[in-house]
């Protein structure tokens, strides 16, 4: 029951998701658009749970058994607490204010704020420090030992100068060319490795609809 | 010189160097003027020759984290469609990417209610463009868009309801769509061919990041996406594009373009990559020959 | 120079140069920063999730007394919670049960015929290929570089004669596609940087005109 229920109901979806495609006629596709529009949407909005209360979960174990750099969990969930509070009761929209106030004279700290001001720059600095990472592996890794990769880093000089204006003074040729890498043997090569891809996609679709494979059940009975 | 050294430096030196050669041309710039590519210039002028009852729809399907890339993308595609008097549906497939969407839509309608004159040049919320806002899981929002986006969208990002805003009777579903353009940063514009333009045939158009572009061009060869802007570089063509049409519209208004403005560093930090992977290898072949 | 008076600049400023710190050394002011950042972000996402979707969705409607079967889906929806409660766990699973198998069944279908057929359509030479001679040859180059490219990956047969000939031929053009990605991914990079130093130039201190 614990593992037939779900297999069972993985099939059954799997069958009507693949067959609704191919059915015009208005009762299937009635039930298709119930089925996206309200019972997918709000379970799907409900799967948030798992992630939230991961997170909460795994900084609380931190908090109470003392672990690596535990007084930082306080800042991840009184950061959570608070802007979801201020999210939730302040309202989305800075013009339709909620039942919290989130403005105190001209100082403003509706969700739109916080996100602008702080979520956009943290993560935004976050992945930008991957320049400096990428620069440092480039300079230490990136070794020509052999044809294979002396073609690669080849292929990436002509794209690095090709695409920036600079690349049109050393060689008016040179953007066309650096198209052409992208435009030709890069898209021969990408499409193939697309094609095996795909096809083991479509493997391990059928199999999770079939139940062969069962990962995705998790561990226990 | 001490080759074994050099490839050993200590890795903030390399900060030091990419932040300086990435910071003083943008301070002082030298001036560079992008030359669309052929991918960009074919988004171009799909978008700029649609049939004027057609809309233009932007999907926001990227985080803060690609930010950079790819806001000044859509902030671009935004102005091109307010030029034109395109009418513009507005959504968002990543709900940390809604933000974004609300502050490129606030920043160009600025720009262009700053110059409007009445209220025909003026850009109306509900009027000439639509903020959808983000729904969830993307499946129900590419498959639904083809019936009826009401029902996607109940109500928009404002909270008003989206049947009863005066754009809605313009853009139905996919029919309505002259292009709709993905701007991502994963494999969501994929999923949009696969759902959307393979049972409702909507013609699609991207924005990627320089990461995943390459692995985009089989589906341009194909034909699957009309256009694509590619990165940085990507955004930067399209805003000169947009530029010289609003200039040759008497519109001159001299409107930042980040993208532009980067090419600069672009070009300085692309020499020094390659001036240290050069570098790095000298050094790795002159310490191989003395060991051997 | 024109340093911003506006506090939210500032915090975003203050925010920016305590991850830009990690970059030195790691330090308490990167932590607090990454830290600050997690929370925030759900604390967003449980603010769209709540009103954008489950309000207009289920709340709304069913507290108009309309589509009440709607009831027995948040049920459904809220066994996600029994993740946590170790008896029932197992619970979980329908759910996922229900999405996994409803993405996973449409989506078959439609990749199959974006991602396989009309992808190899677009391999295939035909007259129109040869609209001018040179869209010619790079689709005959494309035609064999995808046959070779997928010859290198075929382990059905032994990698030897013609086929390690052509599986070769595949890795020079692998090598090639990587090239393109690799130098597209530094201006990726660089870009991100770029754009945080746009922010700090221009916005914080107004050294960029």
């Amino acid at each position: 029951m614990r593992r037939r229920l779900p297999l069972f109901l993985v099939f059954i979806m799997g069958l009507f998701g693949a067959f609704a495609f191919f059915v015009p006629h208005p009762p299937v596709r009635q039930i298709d658009e119930v089925l996206r529009n309200d019972v997918i949407r709000i379970i799907g909005a409900l799967s948030l749970v798992l992630g939230v209360g991961s997170i909460i979960r795994h900084h609380f174990i931190k908090i109470q058994r003392k672990a690596e750099h535990w007084p930082y969990s306080y800042i991840t969930i009184i950061a959570l607490v608070v802007s979801a509070v201020i999210g939730l009761f302040g309202g989305i929209d800075p013009n339709r204010p909620g039942i919290l106030p989130t403005q105190v004279g001209s100082f403003s700290f509706h969700i739109q704020t916080i996100y602008v001001n702080m979520m956009v720059p943290l993560a935004a600095t976050m992945f930008s420090l991957l320049a400096f990472f990428m620069a440092s592996a480039a300079y230490r890794a990136f070794r020509c030992r052999n044809l294979e990769a002396t073609l690669l880093l080849l292929a990436a000089f002509i794209l690095m100068l090709g695409a920036v204006p600079f690349g049109r003074m050393i060689s008016r040729h040179l953007p066309a060319f650096a198209e052409w890498i992208l435009a030709v043997p890069n898209t021969a090569s990408k499409r193939g490795i697309l094609f095996g891809v795909e096809l083991g996609v479509f493997a391990t679709s059928l199999k999770i609809i079939l139940g062969i494979e069962r990962g995705w059940l998790g561990g226990g009975d | 010189m001490d080759w074994q050294r050099l490839q050993t430096i200590d890795r903030r030196w390399i900060y030091l160097v990419i932040w300086l050669v990435v910071m003083v041309p943008l301070i002082v710039p030298f001036p560079i003027k992008p030359k669309a590519s052929p991918p960009v210039e074919r988004l171009f002028n799909y978008i700029d020759t649609m049939p004027p009852d057609k809309a233009l729809v932007v999907s926001f399907d990227y985080s803060p984290s690609t930010q950079p890339e790819l806001q000044p993308m859509t902030v671009a595609l935004l102005r091109h469609a307010f030029a034109r008097g395109t009418r513009v549906g507005v959504l968002a497939l990543d709900v940390t990417g809604l933000g974004l969407a609300e502050d490129a839509l606030r920043q160009v309608t600025a720009e262009f209610n700053a110059h409007a004159l009445t209220h025909e040049d003026s850009i109306i919320n509900g009027e000439d463009y639509v903020f959808w806002g983000w729904s969830t899981p993307a499946i129900t929002v590419m498959l639904g868009m083809g019936e009826r986006i009401t029902k996607v969208f109940p109500v928009d990002y404002y909270g008003q309801k989206t049947e009863s805003l005066a754009i809605t009777k313009y853009i139905k579903n996919y029919d309505d769509i002259g292009i709709l353009v993905t701007v991502a940063a994963s494999a969501i514009p994929r999923s949009w061919i696969n759902l959307a333009q393979t049972q409702f045939g909507v013609r699609l158009g991207c924005g990627v990041t320089a990461v995943s572009a390459a692995d985009f061009y089989p589906y341009l060869n194909s034909g699957q996406f009309t256009g694509m802007l590619a990165g940085m570089k990507g955004a930067a063509e399209y805003e000169q594009l947009v530029a010289d049409k609003l200039k040759e519209s008497g519109r001159d208004w001299r409107l930042r373009g980040k993208g532009t403005e980067a090419m600069s560093s672009q070009t300085a930090a692309h020499l020094a990559i390659m001036a240290f992977i050069i570098l790095g290898n000298i050094a790795f072949f002159a310490t191989r020959r003395r060991r051997k | 120079m024109s340093i911003s008076t506006d506090p939210w600049v500032w915090i975003a400023a203050i925010l920016t140069l305590g991850i830009f710190s990690f970059l030195y050394k790691e330090n308490p002011f990167y932590r607090f920063a990454e830290h600050l950042y997690v929370g925030i972000a759900n604390g967003y996402a449980i603010t769209f999730y709540w009103h954008r979707v489950l309000v207009p969705t289920l709340v709304d409607p069913v507290s108009h007394g309309q589509k009440l079967w709607l009831i027995i889906v948040a049920i459904i929806g809220a066994l996600y919670f029994t993740r946590f409660i170790p008896k029932v766990s197992w619970l979980v699973r329908i759910p996922i049960a229900i999405v996994l198998g409803y993405s996973t069944g449409a989506s078959i279908p439609r990749a199959i015929d974006a991602e396989l057929i009309r992808q190899a359509k677009a391999t295939i030479i035909t007259r129109a290929s040869f609209a001018n001679w040179q869209a010619g040859i790079w689709a005959v180059i494309i035609l064999l570089g995808v046959i070779a490219t997928v010859s290198y990956f075929f382990f059905s047969a032994e990698q030897k004669g013609a086929l390690r000939r052509l599986s070769y031929a595949g890795i020079i053009f692998i090598m090639i596609g990587f090239g393109a990605s690799f130098g597209y991914t530094v201006m990726a990079r660089i870009s991100l940087f770029i754009g945080r130093l746009q922010f700090l130039l221009s916005d914080w201190l107004g050294l960029i005109k």
